[in-house]
């Protein structure tokens, strides 16, 4: 992987302001992997996401959250208290070469700085401004407290993830949020989305935007078929194991195997899985009759009960081989089935070595690397998106970029002893 | 080529000028080439009526009530997924189909397709194909696992993906149960969102450079993408990644769960993060014994606690009403909210309908229905989910008229013989 990223360059030149909290964070990676520099703007206590884990280090150490890491990748940090008056004119000297600003966090602490950004955007006009707030600047829930959880539920992702149902039709088991962080990951995709619209649209018209993001809407648009279900047919889906949710009970996907873990295995009751199957178990010398006379007689006369039948040869299948064994066997057979992985055992899967999924990213931290994924495509043989550095310490960027935006070494000592930076 | 009236706006698009030709299918593709009608471009989805090109979502529950039931107009889904761009039929198994749609390339700025790998060079209309014919084309190839790479001919849907890239896995509650995954196919909204994003990216880079691009977009390492700290977490501690619920293993917050309230499958989240807040939680409860303890009083208390606290959080939410728990909470600044149900979101949203999440959009078989909007507000850019044509999806075919005669010229008596040769 030794040709540079295809995009990665893109947005080379582009001057990204980041702000606020960990709910824009993923903005500014994503922007950072098309070549953006993003500056992030910290408090002198650093963001918040410094205080998640997990840690690097055995004891909590801002310098060395994963969170931070992952989500801060190829930053850099200026610590500067944003919200402090005497920090404006240091803001306003950034603003006037900076292309994007995002920001994130509780709307009325978003909307304050806006006040100032909206000023820079008339010095600038530019400036493409990005909000990323629960709800969005405005509406009757605008200030409710949220987090990724508390999103997940009210965006209706948690309604459609879960368990089966008791056989009476009730649940035992409560509603799940996928982890982690995907309301703030869908949030943040369609910022992206946004902001890059608004940079072609900055082409067209030597104009900038404001953006408005909710990350309530932008999760309540990826639920697939939940609404659409409710809006045409007034029906409800309900939460099911490993498989979409649905108006009515479907069976299951997943299947225990050799090695104790799962593999998804779909059965669609197609042309392909009833030829597959049997050959299948034919080669893992396992007998079966579904070959049979008596098991043809069986798919006419009576087909919840065959499907009961195939479904259980399936089972005995799928548990003779480990999961990446039947994955593997499955897919040369043109079956959609696939191992339920951990994240991690994709980094050494030739297919994404090959692709360059992963980056490596130096962390003097610790003295080592990390691979980090960083590209979700390729432009034929190699990754367009990756970064050019590691996420930054805090403020370790301040000095630097403080200069370039013309402050003077009297003015950076002023607001180191005012405590700004 | 002509736009609703109704659908101008005053300013230009931040799309304007961009015409992307769409061969995509069910939800990923079609997801990418909506944020780009969202934005402006002129997307013309190019099917057909055999199984390898028709998109199946036109098939799919839910349909809208009434008509034929065979038609291929109904589904909502596909209205959702499919709105603002036009639509027309092209037979690509003929070569004169396949003359048709390199005369569109020619006219295309971008080009979409989410075909099972290899259909397209078995076409010969390949990215080296196309770029010959337009050297400033963007060439957006969705799949499952990615084109390059040593599982280019496997095959995959969003659950395929989700599976392989560790995001079934990691949802749900810890073992021995087993994972809960995702209850709809998440990657093909996400792989979509990638799709949208790397497409408008390289529309950037055209303008700078005036060159086209390919971009092999993979559902499998988007998953990779928005997998959290996962796999960095696995390099330090060679374990393998855990299940934790609905609970933040990365803080001690808790409790942060979701909690059954009254009524049948009723729930309401909180997710309590600081001590203060935790207090708060405690007098919302009206101060009960338990709460007080010893062992709750701290955040790392509650988070040693955390199953036992859980099970007190639920005998109190039991009771509750879910809306006015959620109320209460909030009125104490507690991180809280309700399990949205579909029916919530759409008959006691308030912020939904107040900032209009739902836009009512025409469609030419099924009449007027709500689509989901782009969840932002723009202060300058015109940006509408009914794209240039101010409708929702289009009917098989519906634009055959209007998008060869504006798009390549051709005659209406040009159009008519490819009808009947069963072309278009």
């Amino acid at each position: 992987m030794n040709t540079p990223a295809a995009l990665s360059g893109v947005l080379e030149g582009t001057l990204v302001i980041e702000s606020g909290d960990e709910r824009g964070e993923f903005a500014g990676v994503l922007l950072a992997s098309f070549g953006a520099e993003v500056i992030k703007l910290e408090g002198r206590q650093g963001s918040n996401s410094r205080r998640l884990g997990p840690f690097a280090s055995p004891q909590p150490d801002p310098e060395q959250s994963l969170c931070f890491w992952r989500y801060n990748l190829g930053k850099k940090s200026v610590s500067l208290e944003v919200d402090h008056p005497s920090a404006q004119g240091a803001l306003e000297r950034l603003a006037q070469r900076a292309d994007v600003i995002i920001d994130s966090g509780e709307a009325n602490d978003v909307e304050r700085r806006l006040t100032l950004y909206r000023k820079m955007q008339a010095a600038n006009p530019r400036l493409i401004i990005c909000t990323i707030t629960p709800f969005g600047l405005d509406g009757p829930y605008r200030d409710l407290k949220m987090t990724d959880l508390t999103q997940l539920a009210m965006g209706g992702v948690m309604a459609s993830c879960g368990y089966d149902p008791q056989s009476d039709g009730t649940y035992d088991t409560p509603p799940i949020a996928p982890g982690m962080w995907q309301a703030y990951h869908i949030a943040c995709e369609h910022a992206v989305i946004a902001l890059a619209a608004a940079l072609n649209f900055r082409e067209l018209t030597d104009e900038g935007d404001c953006i408005d993001v909710s990350i309530h809407e932008a999760v309540s648009t990826c639920t697939e078929v939940a609404l659409p279900y409710y809006i045409y047919n007034e029906a409800v889906v309900r939460r099911q194991t490993g498989r979409h949710a649905g108006t009515g009970r479907t069976p299951p996907w997943l299947r225990r195997t050799k090695d104790n873990r799962y593999v998804k295995a779909f059965l669609f009751w197609a042309g392909r899985e009833l030829r597959a199957i049997p050959e299948m178990l034919n080669e893992a010398g396992l007998e079966h009759d579904l070959d049979s006379d008596a098991y043809r007689e069986l798919a006419k006369s009576s087909p919840a009960d065959a499907q009961k039948h195939f479904s259980a040869a399936v089972d005995k299948l799928v548990a003779s081989m480990t999961a990446e064994e039947v994955y593997h066997k499955a897919q040369a057979k043109g079956l959609l089935w696939a191992s339920v992985r951990y994240p991690e055992e994709n980094m050494d899967d030739p297919h994404y070595q090959a692709r360059g999924t992963f980056q490596a990213i130096n962390q003097p931290e610790i003295g080592r690397e990390l691979s980090y994924p960083v590209s979700a495509a390729t432009d034929g043989k190699n990754r367009v998106t990756d970064f050019k550095r590691g996420a930054p310490h805090l403020g370790e960027h301040t000095r630097e970029v403080l200069e370039q935006a013309g402050l003077s070494e009297g003015e950076i000592r002023a607001l180191d002893i005012e405590g700004i930076i | 080529m002509a736009q609703s009236e109704s659908a101008k706006p005053t300013k230009r698009r931040p799309l304007e000028g961009v015409r992307v030709i769409d061969l995509t299918k069910i939800v990923a593709g079609p997801n990418a080439t909506r944020m780009l009608a969202t934005m402006g471009a002129e997307v013309i989805r190019v099917e057909w009526h055999d199984q390898r090109a028709l998109d199946l979502l036109r098939g799919v529950q839910p349909k809208a009530p009434g008509g034929e039931p065979d038609s291929l107009n109904r589904s909502g889904l596909f209205n959702n997924i499919n709105p603002g761009k036009y639509g027309v039929t092209l037979n690509m198994s003929l070569p004169q189909g396949r003359d048709l749609f390199k005369r569109f390339i020619a006219k295309a700025s971008v080009v979409c397709e989410n075909y099972s790998p290899g259909q397209m060079d078995r076409w010969e209309l390949g990215y080296d194909v196309l770029r010959q014919i337009n050297p400033e084309l963007i060439y957006l190839q969705i799949s499952g696992m990615g084109k390059s790479g040593t599982y280019n001919d496997y095959l995959s849907v969003g659950p395929t993906a989700q599976a392989l890239s560790g995001l079934t896995h990691m949802s749900g509650l810890p073992e021995p149960m087993q994972p809960a995954g995702w209850g709809y196919s998440y990657l093909d909204h996400s792989t979509g969102y990638y799709g949208a994003m790397h497409v408008l990216m390289a529309l950037v880079n055209r303008r700078k450079t005036g060159r086209g691009c390919y971009i092999d977009l993979s559902q499998a390492e988007t998953g990779l993408m928005v997998s959290g700290t996962a796999t960095l977490e696995a390099q330090l501690t060679g374990q393998a990644t855990q299940r934790h619920g609905n609970r933040m293993p990365a803080a001690d917050w808790a409790p942060h769960g979701a909690y059954a309230c009254q009524g049948t499958d009723e729930w309401i989240t909180i997710a309590v993060q600081t001590d203060e807040q935790w207090q708060a939680v405690v007098a919302v409860m009206g101060s009960p014994d338990w709460a007080g303890a010893g062992r709750f009083q701290t955040a790392a208390g509650r988070k040693a606690n955390e199953d036992a606290l859980d099970a007190l959080m639920a005998e109190f939410t039991k009771n509750e009403e879910r809306y006015e728990l959620m109320g209460r909470l909030q009125k104490h600044g507690i991180p809280s909210g309700v399990v949205q149900k579909s029916i919530d979101r759409i008959t006691r949203d308030p912020q939904l309908k107040e900032r209009g999440a739902f836009v009512p959009f025409p469609h030419s078989e099924i009449g007027t229905w709500p689509i989901e909007d782009f969840p932002a507000k723009f202060q300058n850019m015109p940006v509408s989910v009914g794209g240039l044509p101010g409708r929702g999806a289009p009917c098989m075919g519906e634009d055959n008229d209007v998008v060869y005669r504006d798009v390549l010229g051709l005659s209406v008596e040009d159009i008519a013989q490819l009808r009947e040769d069963w072309i278009i």
